[in-house]
Formats: C-alpha cells, structure tokens, sequence
C-alpha cells in the first residue's frame, strides 16, 4: 500500500516530466530539461551500482565520454544523414560504454573501496588522454557529430522524449534490480563484502554486472548529450566535474534510495544552471554551492530522500503521542514506511 | 635522460611533501580531502600576497603561511569534518571537502582575479651548473625544505608523545580511544598538519609554475594518484610514488613524447594496483572492508 | 484503521507533490524573471538588447573577463556614437562557467526567453560551434571575434561570422621574416613544442615548411597535452636541443611563462622566441613573467593596444577612461571583441534594421568594414582575410614588427633577444 502510494506519486511526477514540452515548449526549459533527464538516468545508473555496493566511482564521466565518441564516430563513419535516425545509436553508444567498462571494472573493482575511488579517478584521465591522442577521436580538434536541419522553437522536443525514455528504462531497470537477488547480493556487498563472500554470493561477478549496467546507462546519456550539443571535444565528452556531479546528486537526494538519485538530479541541475545564470559574475555561485552542499551534507547527511521520511517520521510520533493522550496507541502505523520501496541504508536485505 | 631524472627528483620531493599531508589526514581519519590541491593553492596565494605587499622574503614568508594554513586546516575539521559519522565516512569526506574546495576556489577568484600569478625572487630565476646540467636554486632550495620538513614529520611521529598517538589513531581509532588517546584532539591536529605542509608545497608550486584558483584541479588528481600508489596511510609511501612517478613522467616526456608521459603516470597507477592493490607500502587490511 | 492510513497518505502525496511542485515553480520563476527583462518590438529610443555567453570563471574566466571588458567597451562607444539606429544598446552577459551545457542554455534563455534582438559571439572555438548551432536554429547572427579554428567554418553555416583572421596563417609573417633574413644572420635551427589545442596546432605547420625551406633545420618538434602541469621537462628538452629559435604554441600566458623560466634557469637565450599566445595578454603577462624577462618576446596578433588607426585610438581613450591601468595592460582580446561590435553595427547601420535576416545578407554582400583590427570583409562561410601582424615586448612596450613596412610596424627588431633579465 504504502509503496504504491510512492509509485503514485513518481508516476505524477514523469507524467508532469512526459508533458513539459507540450505545457512549456519553451527552448530553454526544454534543453535544461535534456540535461536534467540526462542526470537522472545518470545519477540513477550511479547509484545503481555506486549506491548500492558502497563502492563510490569518481569515473563514471568515462562511459558518459564513450558514449558521446561512440554515437559521434559511429554516425560519421557511416555518413549517416543528419536526421532522427541517429537516436538509434544511443542504445548501441550505451552498449559500447558497458563492454568498456568489463575491463575498467576488471581492474579496478579488485582493490578496496577507497583505493577504488581513486583508480577510478585515474583510470578516467586515461581515457580522456588517449581521446586528446588517438587520431579516430580527431585528437583536441575533437568530431561534430551531423546536426539535424530542425526549427529551432522545437529542435530540442525529440532530444528530450529520447532522453525521457532513457530515464524510463533506467528507473525501471534499477527498481526491478532493487526487489531481485541480484540487488540483495549488492546491498550485502555494501554492508559487509566478506561476510557476503562467505555466504556464497558471488562478489566480483555481482559488483561487475552492477558496474557494466551503470555504463550502458550513462553511455545512453553521454551519446545524447553529444548529438545534442553537436560536437565531441576530449575535455568536455570526458568531462572530469561529471562523475562528481552525479555522485553529488545522488548524495544529495539520498544514497542508495530509488528516489534519491531522480530527486537530486532533478532539483540540482535546474538550479545550478539558474545559480550560474544569476550570479556567475565574481565566482559568487561557487560560494552559494559550496555552502548549499555543506548545509545539506551537515544538516541532512542521508540525503534529502530519508531525511524527510526521518523528519514526518519524527512529526508522526509527536502526533501520535499526542493522540495518545485522547485515543488508544498505534504503534504499526509508524514502522514499515519509506517512500517507494527505500530502505533505510542502516538496514540490509541480507538476514 | 638524466635531466628527465633530476627534474623529476626535485619535483618529486615538493608534491610527495604536499601527498604526504594527504595520506597522513587519511591515515588517522579515514578522510579523503580533495581539498588538499586548493589549500596548495591558497599557500600559493598568502605566499605571494606576502611578497608582494610587505617584501617578506618567500621562505621566510612561511612562518606566517604555515601557522596560517594549520588554523585553516583545524577550523575546516572542527567545523565540519568532526561531525561527519562513522558510516560512509570516506564518501562524506569527499563531499566535505569538495564543497570546501568550490568555496575556497570561489573566494579566491573573487580575490584575486582570474589572471594567472607566479611568485618571483632571485632563487626563482638564477640556477647552478651541476651535473654538466643547470639547475635552478629554487628547484634546490624546494627540495631542501621539502626533505626538511618531511624529516621534522617523521621525528614528530615517530619521537614524541603526540607521535605516538597518531600512530596509535592511525592502526586502529577504537582501540587508541581504549588507552587512553583523545582520537578527536589528534584527527583535529593532524589534519591540521596535514593541511599546513601545503604552505611550503604551495610556495614552491608557486614560484616553479604560475597558477590561478583553477590550477587546483590538476593538482588534486595527481596527489590522489601519488598518495594511492603509495598505499593510503603510508608516508613513506608517498614519498616513493612521488618521486617515481614524477621521474618517470619527467623521462618520458623528454625521450618518448609529454604526449604520452601523463598517459604513462596514470597507467603505472593502474599497473601497479592491479598487481598490488594496496599500493606499494599499503598495509594489508585485515579485513576486504 | 484504514480510514487513518488513508488521511496520512494522502498529506503524504501532498508533501511529495509540493516537492515537484517545487522544481516547476523554480523553473517557472526561472521563466518569468527572463520575461520581464524582455522588450517586444523596439521603438524609438527603447534599447537594443544584445545577448552574449561569457565564461566569466572556470578553466576560460581570464578570457572570459577580457571578453566582457571588450564589449562592454564597445557598447559605452556606441551608445555614446548614437547607438543603434538611435537606441541605445544594452548588453545582457550570462556566464557560462566555462560549461558546455550552460552555454547552449544560456543562449536559448537569451533569445527564447530574454528576447534579445541581437547577440555576440563567447570565447574560443570550442564554445563557438555549439553556439553557431543555437543561433542557426534560430537565424541570429552570431558575429564573434575568436572563433577562428577551422571546425567553426566546418558548417557553412551563412548567419556566422568571424572577424578575425583564421588562425591557420598567423605565424607566416614571422616565418618569413626569418626565412629572407641575409645567410649570415638568418638562424639554422628552430624548436617546436605545442600544446594539442585546436587554436595552436594548426598554426604550425605551415609556418615549419616555410622555414624548413630557408635551411633552417627542425632539432626538436612535440606535441604536449593541454592540461600538463609541468613544464620543465618539455621546456628543459627545448633548451637542451639549442634550437636558435623556439616556436611555442601555447594558449595562455602561464605556459609561455613556465618554458620562459626553464629556459631562464638553464641559461639559454634563443636568437627569437615566439608564442601563439600570452604575450598578448597585457599586465596578465607581465605579471606571470616578470617585466625584465618580457623583452623581445614576440605573438602573431591582429591587433595591440597602439594600433595606428582612428577607432583605435578612440577605443583605448575610452579604456583608460573606463577600466584605468595603462594601454599595455590591454588584453589582446579586447581588440577581436571589440570589432565584433563595430562589425554588428555597421550592419546595423548598413541594412537599417536589427533584423537578423537582413544583418546576415548584408554582411554577405561584400562590403568592407572599417574596425580597430583593421578592415574586414566577409566570405561565403564568414572568414575574413586581413593582415596578420607579430608584435613584439620592447621596453615594456607592446609593438607591432612585422611584416616589416606594414602600417603601424615599427623599424627595430629587438634581434638577437636580449638576455632573460635584461629586457625590462
């Protein structure tokens, strides 16, 4: 009951995403909601394998870059016109990021998890040095993808529902990996990867296939970002701030949590791009998203997502004690409810 | 060749100083500071500031730069490290300090504008023949202070009291709190220390590359990289990564090609992790996690 | 039971619901103040907004802010020179960051939401193809001054136009200033060492085959990555090759000031050492470089705060007026900037309206344009082909030398450059 009522409210909320365009068909709303759905899959994808196994990857820009190259050298090898049929890339952009990540992750999912943070870092700046030095990438001159001939009043609406759709199966796929086995196993490598280990589930097969499902999605996201924009240059396909902005949005929304990853996406680009818009003169937006950042992180740790349900939590037992006082205690109405399907991240499903 | 192996020695020795601050706060406190580049450049910038409006000399400077960045360093653990919970403590951490970071690098560019500055006196610019190759004093100089400071460390950790705590800190927190260590009073200190060695490593950034608040970020991968290498914690190790690393980029960018010397310095990382995944001096974990 | 589950839900579904609320009101507000900035169609004296995305922090923010000053400059000149057919310009700066996604934002909330009727170009190649792509979708003109890579061409597009010279010629004059020097004083050996930029790369060549031809040999020739911290190596492997001339392509002035204090360090004085970039960054290079190293440095340019011409001289009047310093102190940039304006408002001027339409087909339709860089004329994708000067640090004065005899070129060279620390 109490998860469908969550599902309820998401549904109004992707309902409401569905029909931005048609409401407000204005281009900047619209390409500010590309990006915006863009981080949701990929604050979600981050989550999905980040989130949930603990091990935090600061190197997720290096699907979202191979993503836009892929989608990018792909069209142009094959001199494809410049039309909507290049959305038919994304999938396969997305497919050639998650067959990168098998070796990254062989790698890098070997070594503990601070140690991880790390490698993930470097290992994206080579894949950014060898995008500066290889010749198919076009080297720092960097690729223009072909940019469809479209009016400009509604140029971004297919961008948008392609990456409405994207998000779609992304949330679909994270909430179904979430209720299965496979999701279980992952939470149990977060709370205790030995003890995981010795309860015969499988630890470096798991962590992988997490690892190359968050690439497939963010290599969707990078290949319609790079289509979008119109151009591929190493520096911004292999953008270092991306893997921290997608980890700062789940964070912000609340790690390891369904909703978590889509809220933060979905709050913090829209007002990063109106923080740099109002107040970029003098660097004053650094200041203001620091001090948001700090504010959130010291007075909500968990994230926006469980805190709330933390505070209403809090009002409901103040009101029920209240109550107390009038009609007799119920206590079951304060157990058991989490918006959509979240567990807390002190509790496991591994009991 | 043997420039290429000097270069890369000199420099080595300044960012193993500034990599050491970093595994030292990580050591103790489980904390990764990604903080640490900016505050090198914030040494940076007090150095010059120094220089430029009171003609205090840049070395002498840092009797002023060093204490400065300690309080820095303590009030950025009072007021916001310390709260952080055990729990996903190293991804807080991160955040923590980013967010100090974007701060820091905002007030900084409001500062001092976004030109690019560099810090000048007379060791900066004259040099020695040594090696039939000429090196320059403050290559030299930098090096001198950077093993004198380590080694002051060093006697800190390993001959005093306080020393002794940290070590304790560092193997295990729970059990150093049990005889008796203030784990708090030290985790404040050492990131204090750790943050008040990027004053001297900033002054030397400073008067060997010109920078502006942006410089930062090129700066923290690299410490990152040095300090895993090395293996987290460990100070020594930090020490050889640097210097390794650092020769290693410094010869392959004069005899194969600076093209692929940063490829090389990220891919010996990789290499080496894949086969020691502690690092070079890592201590093994009793535990995966 | 149920009944009281069923009342707490549903202030649940409200609270979540405000929460998305929450989102869409921001962007509502996002809208609403773009709106009310905005003016319907100009009449008399109601100003004319210009829109521009300038990377005011960031990896691009030193640019960026020279960029700014150059407009503003630009629009203090104009309004005080009766505007836009009689109104008033008014700018609208956004920065951008140095972001991708926020620039392609922001010149969307320009002209969709802020109604700009005219907008500039922002900085740097890398930025100007995706805003080429914005302003194509919805036919503005888009006039910028360092666009200049060969990728903003690569488009053909018609709205887009760049005032300054592509940058693929720029080193020539200095090439060849070298290659027709006497046997006797012309140097044998020259080094290359560039940064893999679009805006840099590309300059090179060329410039090697016209001096490799004169006899003078090529001893060291390396690509390095944009974002290499250190230096020293690459700059200690120039000084140890003895090149007699050192060609850097660099992008800003903290490169060229670390290969010159290598160099300074290990005693080695090219004959000439030129720079794509930095010099011609004013105070900002002097400052990273120390003035008693600046002498005889040299940088291909379009423009330099002495520029003998006069829109120029009443443009750095203005300057001083306005930002104080002193000329030298003058950002290269300011003079492409500045000419982006002088060239949307001859088409102003010329078509007599501020309609993008018939600005675009005027600019096509070769006329020439009188700016501070000098005069500018159009092709069919927007390049123009003026004259490309190298300018030169003398005495801390910032000159134009070559092509020798050219306007506004001065008579001496400083040849061989002075020694580091005697060319204050």
């Amino acid at each position: 009951m109490v998860r469908r009522i969550g599902i309820g409210v998401w549904s109004v909320i992707f309902v409401l995403l569905a029909l931005v365009p048609v409401i407000e068909g204005n281009p900047t709303f619209t390409s500010i909601g590309v990006f915006t759905l863009i981080f949701m899959s990929s604050a979600s994808a981050w989550n999905g394998f980040s989130g949930y196994s603990g091990y935090i990857s600061l190197g997720n820009g290096v699907f979202y870059g191979t993503g836009a190259y892929a989608l990018t050298v792909i069209a142009l090898d094959a001199h494809m016109a410049p039309s909507g049929d290049i959305f038919w890339l994304v999938p396969l952009a997305g497919l050639i990021a998650a067959i990168i990540a098998v070796p990254f992750g062989f790698i890098a999912l070997r070594v503990r998890r601070h140690t991880f943070v790390v490698i993930t870092i470097a290992i994206f700046f080579v894949f950014q040095l060898l995008a500066y030095n290889f010749s198919f990438t076009g080297g720092s001159a960097g690729l223009l993808p072909p940019t469809p001939n479209w009016v400009g009043n509604t140029y971004n609406d297919p961008f948008y529902y392609v990456a409405f759709a994207v998000l779609v199966f992304t949330v679909l796929l994270f909430w179904g990996i979430r209720r299965s086995r496979f999701g279980l196993h992952l939470l149990a490598i977060r709370d205790d990867e030995d003890r995981a280990r010795g309860l015969g589930v499988k630890v470096l097969r798991i962590k992988m296939l997490g690892f190359v499902l968050s690439a497939f999605v963010t290599g969707m996201g990078g290949a319609i970002f790079a289509f979008f924009i119109g151009q591929v240059y190493p520096q911004y396909a292999f953008d270092p701030v991306f893997g921290i902005t997608v980890a700062l949005m789940t964070f912000f929304g609340g790690i390891g949590t369904i909703s978590g990853p889509l809220l933060g996406a979905l709050l913090l680009e829209p007002i990063e791009q109106y923080l740099t818009i109002q107040y970029s003169v003098g660097s004053l937006y650094l200041i203001i998203y620091g001090a948001l950042f700090l504010l959130v992180i010291l007075f909500m740790p968990r994230g926006l997502v469980p805190t709330i349900g933390d505070w209403r939590r809090f009002v409901r037992v103040h009101l029920a004690q209240r109550r107390e006082k009038v009609l007799p205690a119920k206590g079951d109405a304060v157990v058991g409810d989490d918006v959509a399907g979240d567990v807390p991240a002190v509790t496991t499903g591994m009991q | 060749m043997l420039l290429g192996i000097i270069d890369g020695i000199l420099t080595g020795g300044v960012y193993a100083l500034m990599a050491s601050g970093l595994t030292l706060i990580f050591g103790v406190m489980e904390v990764i500071s990604v903080a640490q580049g900016i505050f090198v450049i914030l040494g940076a910038y007090l150095s010059y500031s120094l220089e430029a409006h009171f003609g205090i000399d840049l070395f002498l400077g840092l009797f002023i730069t060093i204490p400065a960045l300690f309080i820095v360093g303590i009030a950025v653990e009072w007021a916001f490290l310390r709260r952080l919970k055990a729990q996903e403590r190293i991804a807080m951490s991160i955040l923590v300090t980013y967010a100090v970071f974007l701060i820091i690098e905002g007030v900084l560019n409001i500062v001092y504008g976004t030109n690019y500055f560099a810090l000048h006196a007379w060791y900066v610019t004259q040099s020695v023949e040594l090696f039939g190759v000429y090196l320059s004093y403050i290559y030299i100089f930098g090096f001198l202070l950077a093993a004198g400071l380590l080694a002051a460390l060093y006697v800190v950790l390993y001959r005093t009291r306080f020393g002794a705590s940290v070590r304790a800190a560092m193997q295990d927190r729970t059990a150093a709190s049990l005889v008796g260590v203030d784990v708090r009073r030290v985790s404040t200190i050492t990131f204090g220390i750790g943050t008040a060695v990027t004053a001297a490593g900033g002054m030397i950034y400073g008067a060997t590359n010109s920078f502006n608040a942006n410089s930062a970020e090129d700066l923290i991968s690299r410490l990152l990289v040095i300090v895993v290498l090395g293996g987290l914690g460990s100070i020594g190790g930090a020490l050889a990564a640097a210097v390794l690393m650092l020769v290693i980029e410094d010869v392959v960018a004069v005899v194969w090609s600076p093209d692929w010397a940063t490829v090389i310095f990220f891919l010996a990382l990789v290499a080496v992790l894949s086969i020691r995944p502690v690092g070079l001096f890592g201590r093994q974990a009793a535990r995966a996690q | 039971m149920r009944r009281q589950r069923d009342g707490k839900l549903s202030r649940r579904r409200y609270a979540a619901g405000s929460i998305a609320l929450a989102g869409g009101l921001l962007l509502a507000a996002l809208g609403s103040a773009g709106v009310a900035g905005a003016s319907a169609a100009p009449h008399k004296q109601s100003p004319v907004l210009i829109g521009v995305s300038l990377s005011l922090s960031g990896d691009n923010a030193a640019y960026g802010q020279a960029f700014k000053q150059g407009y503003e400059l630009w629009a203090d000149y104009q309004n005080a020179h009766g505007g836009l057919l009689g109104h008033p310009i008014q700018l609208k700066i956004l920065s951008d960051a140095s972001s991708l996604t926020q620039l392609v934002t922001n010149y969307e909330t320009l002209i969709t939401l802020d109604h700009v009727q005219l907008i500039l170009g922002p900085f740097s190649t890398l930025f100007t193809v995706p805003t080429e792509k914005v302003a194509h979708r919805f036919g503005y003109a888009l006039i910028d001054g360092a666009g200049g890579g060969p990728e903003a061409f690569a488009a053909h597009y018609r709205d887009y136009f760049d005032v300054s010279v592509p940058v693929i010629g720029q080193l020539l004059p200095f090439a060849k200033w070298l290659a027709t020097m006497p046997k006797k004083q012309r140097p044998t050996t020259v080094a290359y060492a560039t940064s893999n930029d679009p805006f840099t790369q590309p300059m090179i060549p060329p410039a090697q085959k016209v001096m490799q031809k004169a006899g003078i040999r090529t001893v060291y020739y390396k690509v390095f990555p944009a974002e290499v911290t250190d230096y020293t190596p690459i700059a200690d492997a120039v000084a140890a090759s003895h090149a007699q001339v050192v060609v850097l392509g660099s992008v800003d002035a903290s490169t060229v000031a670390a290969f010159m204090q290598a160099f300074e360090q290990t005693h080695y004085n090219p004959k000439a050492f030129i720079a794509t970039s930095g010099p011609d960054s004013g105070s900002s290079f002097v400052s990273a470089v120390g003035a008693s190293n600046t002498g005889g440095i040299m940088v291909p340019d379009q423009w330099f705060p002495s520029t003998d011409n006069a829109l120029n001289h009443a443009m750095t009047k203005l300057y001083l007026k306005k930002f104080g310093g002193t000329l030298n102190g003058m950002n290269g940039e300011i003079g492409g900037t500045f000419s982006s304006g002088e060239v949307l408002a001859a088409a102003v001027k010329g078509s007599h309206s501020i309609s993008n339409a018939k600005i675009i087909s005027w600019l096509h339709g070769n006329h020439t344009i009188q700016t501070v860089q000098g005069p500018v004329k159009f092709n069919s994708v927007g390049q123009t082909f003026g004259g490309t000067y190298i300018f030169q640090w003398q005495h801390l004065k910032f000159v134009q030398i070559l092509p020798k005899g050219a306007p506004g070129s001065v008579k001496t060279i400083l040849y061989p450059k002075p020694v580091w620390g005697q060319g204050g």
